[in-house]
């Protein structure tokens, strides 16, 4: 759907705005936003607004990542746009093969050439660094992609087609700078005049799974993954899935497993692919942001000082195998399908300390989420405006527990909390979802441009398994009204600080302890990179 | 289930003359319902451990052909209402079967027309609520999207885990563009079976070939397709029994004059048809065909 302002003034970017509905309550904020907030690199750290360090001084975190001091091998940009007929795939993995283990592998522009292009690269134990100017394109072509024979075959429900742009295996390997790597979804295939994004639509309808190559994946076994700094653009399918540990076992500090710090996605990039067709968030299918836990394990992570729009879930912490002790902080989100938890959350490791389940113990705070900063499209969903979501269901339903929100701004959400037992309804299953403690504190969500009532969703499976205990502690959500709270089968905990919404419903037992005064959370959104705005449309870039 | 209608609707003029137009479900239920105390009719269900926990579910009993669901099951503005009851077996010899039942209207409603395989019993419901998680004595089949409607097929969880089951299987081996199926004993595949990246939006029936053995005795294998729209007037329906059709080929019944060439395209059947009965034991013309790829 496109989103129609709520008043055309917001354009001026100072706005008190009304209830939505008589039973809604009333709010005052100002809308707008600031590039005082967002994160940019000075002085060779990721600052906000140029000031501060992110980060820095934040008991939760490491110390923020550095660029490598080793760098084993220099090569220059030898063309000015992706030239599919002089791909780089052979000299990239010569020298990232070459450097295992000594130094990294830069890429660098030379005079007006900036451009690099490959097909599938192996990244083992080796820094990828993509000097400030460069682009890596991801080529067009599928057949350099070809996994199973569907790779790039219009209508093929085959999740497993394609090889990803960019494995990832080994010990302490990262992928750094501030370049771009662009995997060129929206633009059509080498052969044919659909794209990725475009094959990935095909599927909508039926909910089929495409191929189509991750952007970096990394494979079971690697250990210590850093990706720093670095802008990534338009990925065939998911971005970043992580799957990486503590190379002891142990999580000694946070981070150890893999850090995520820095980086900016923006998906689509274009306005407009290269056929004049329109790139819309809603358009780009299956374009997650960042993953932990897709492939396999992922614990001791740190996910901090990113900026992410997308067309999926900006974050989506898969439990099919196994996700705990994350630090989710500091981060600025645009469009997307929201801060996931899930679907999958049935994982079952056997571990030093016995069998653990799911996804355990991640902290997320200082979070925006501005589903403002784009129209979606004239086909958009309700799905692309979330929040905050936990989302599972009995064919892949598992644990989740110790959850911690923060400190989280939401603006314009149409779900602005869904935590849901029935992701798919279809599909049954003996995996029930097991939703334990999550907690949501200092938490508010403003509404500025959206016509859209926010919904916030409170849903165990059923009366024997429950949800619970969700606890709301200065919760509050502007616009919200009695019809726009659906709950069932959970227990929910209020207070200390006001809560401005009641969850009822079926076998709904509500501890309510709002002991009085609190100040709803104070949010200022940061500027989003976005790509620019055709004329006619309501907001400027 | 839709397909399944399609074709009941298509063919009901040709079975009325054969077989009077009537179904079985069509029936008014005999018998009558009452409230049972719990202590003769356990109604906890398990939790996320074995243990079995209240769940909020009344117990009643039936005589005849009655239930508690199909008295309760409306339709306002094509939105089910109803009740959601665990069939939990014979009360003892009193000839009454006992029922563990939502407490109150949920957004179900027992379907009596469903096609569902004994011991299940169909159910259409509204939202995102699967039966189950409005009556966890119960397990369903995967869902069947009709609308903004799902259609399931349930029973208790223990008449559940003992009802024979058919898996979608990528093992199976099936040429291009069929889809494989694992199936115990006598079931026949259909759209609830469908694995869950696979598409389930035109047919809830799939045409299956005449089975093969798997290597497991109580097992067959079964290569399906999913049909489209059947023409108007089209009376043929899968038929994986035909006698002396050989595993791999795809077996109709026609109640009609037409043929499994004009309802089903790249369908080809060489010999002639024959008298004989459908599946579902009625009068028919049946086929032997075999697909063909273009």
């Amino acid at each position: 759907m496109w989103r129609t302002a709520a008043s055309t003034l917001a354009l001026s970017g100072v706005l008190a705005c009304a209830p939505l509905s008589e039973d809604a309550t009333g709010f005052s904020y100002l809308c707008g936003e600031t590039p005082d907030q967002s994160f940019v690199v000075a002085n060779d750290h990721v600052t906000v607004g140029g000031g501060a360090i992110c980060g820095e001084g934040d008991p939760n975190l490491p110390p923020e990542p550095r660029l490598p001091e080793q760098v084993c091998q220099v090569l220059s940009a030898d063309k000015t746009f992706p030239d599919e007929n002089r791909l780089d795939t052979e000299r990239i993995q010569t020298a990232l093969t070459a450097c295992q283990g000594v130094g990294a592998v830069k890429l660098v522009t030379d005079g007006a050439n900036n451009a690099f292009v490959a097909a599938h690269l192996d990244l083992k134990s080796v820094t990828l660094w993509v000097d400030s100017g460069v682009t890596l394109f991801v080529s067009r072509n599928p057949d350099l992609f070809q996994k199973t024979g569907s790779c790039g075959v219009a209508g093929a429900s085959d999740s497993d087609a394609c090889l990803p742009f960019i494995s990832v295996s080994g010990t302490s390997p990262a992928i750094v700078g501030d370049g771009v790597i662009d995997g060129q979804g929206g633009e059509p295939l080498v052969g044919h005049d659909y794209s990725w994004w475009q094959l990935s639509g095909a599927l909508r309808s039926t909910d089929g799974s495409i191929g189509n190559p991750q952007l970096i994946n990394l494979d079971t076994g690697t250990t210590g993954f850093l990706i720093y700094r670095i802008t990534l653009h338009d990925s065939p399918k998911f971005h970043v899935k992580i799957t990486s540990n503590p190379a002891d076992g142990t999580c000694d500090a946070p981070g150890e497993g893999y850090t995520v710090w820095g980086i900016t996605i923006l998906t689509p990039s274009k306005l407009y692919n290269s056929q004049g067709l329109l790139m819309t968030p809603h358009f780009a299918r299956n374009t997650d942001g960042v993953d932990p836990g897709t492939t396999n394990t992922a614990t001791c992570g740190v996910i901090a000082c990113n900026t992410i729009s997308t067309s999926d879930d900006q974050i989506a912490i898969k439990g099919g195998h196994l996700v705990k002790d994350l630090v989710i902080a500091h981060n600025h989100f645009g469009t997307g399908h929201g801060m996931s938890i899930g679907s999958e959350t049935y994982g079952q490791v056997a571990g030093p300390n016995g069998l653990e389940r799911g996804v355990q113990n991640v902290l997320i705070y200082d979070l925006t989420i501005d589903a403002d900063s784009r129209s979606v499209g004239y086909d958009g969903s309700d799905a692309d405006f979330n929040g905050i979501r936990i989302k599972s269901d009995i064919s892949r339903g598992g644990l989740v527990d110790n959850i911690v929100y923060q400190d989280v701004c939401m603006r314009d959400m149409n779900n602005a909390i869904l935590i849901s037992t029935g992701y798919n309804p279809l599909f049954s299953g003996s995996s029930f979802p097991e939703f334990r403690n999550v907690s949501f504190q200092n938490v508010r969500h403003v509404g500025c441009m959206s016509d859209v009532q926010p919904v916030v969703t409170i849903e165990g499976h059923s009366a024997t398994r429950r949800a619970g205990p969700i606890k709301f502690d200065n919760v509050i959500i502007d616009n919200i009204g009695p019809g726009a709270v659906a709950a069932e089968y959970a227990d929910v905990e209020l207070g200390p600080g006001n809560v401005n919404f009641m969850p009822r419903g079926t076998e709904v037992r509500v501890a309510n302890n709002i002991s009085g005064a609190s100040q709803p959370h104070g949010c200022i959104f940061p500027v989003l990179p976005a790509p620019q705005l055709p004329p006619g449309w309501l907001r400027g870039p | 289930m839709k397909a399944q209608l399609l074709a009941l609707a298509a063919a009901l003029p040709v079975l009325g003359s054969f077989a009077g137009g009537c179904f079985p479900s069509d029936a008014e239920p005999s018998g009558s319902c009452q409230p049972e105390p719990e202590s003769v009719i356990d109604c906890r269900a398990p939790g996320y451990g074995s243990e079995l926990l209240p769940a909020g579910l009344i117990a009643r009993s039936c005589t005849g052909s009655a239930r508690p669901d199909l008295d309760d099951a409306t339709y306002v503005e094509d939105v089910p209402r109803g009740s959601v009851c665990a069939d939990m077996g014979p009360l003892g010899d009193t000839g009454r079967r006992g029922y563990c039942c939502t407490n109150g209207p949920v957004e179900c409603a027992f379907d009596p027309h469903s096609d569902c395989d004994a011991p299940t019993y169909g159910y259409r419901c509204w939202g995102a609520n699967r039966p189950e998680s409005l009556n966890p004595a119960m397990s369903c089949t995967n869902g069947n999207r009709d609308g903004a409607i799902v259609d399931y097929c349930c029973a208790s969880i223990a008449e559940f885990k003992s009802a024979p089951r058919c898996q979608q299987s990528d093992t199976v081996g099936c040429g291009d563009h069929l889809l494989g199926f694992l199936c115990q004993s006598d079931r026949l595949p259909r759209g609830e079976d469908l694995g869950a990246n696979k598409s389930r939006a035109d047919f809830f029936h799939p045409v299956c070939e005449i089975p093969k053995p798997a290597p497991n005795p109580d097992y067959k294998t079964y290569c399906c397709f999913m049909p489209g729209l059947i023409p108007e007037g089209g009376s043929c329906v899968n038929h994986t029994f035909v006698p002396g059709c050989a595993g791999g080929r795809f077996g109709f019944a026609c109640y009609g004059p037409d043929t499994p060439e004009d309802d089903y395209p790249g369908m080809a059947c060489p010999e002639p048809g024959f008298r004989g009965t459908s599946a579902e034991g009625y009068p028919a013309t049946l086929y032997c065909c075999d697909m063909r790829f273009e």
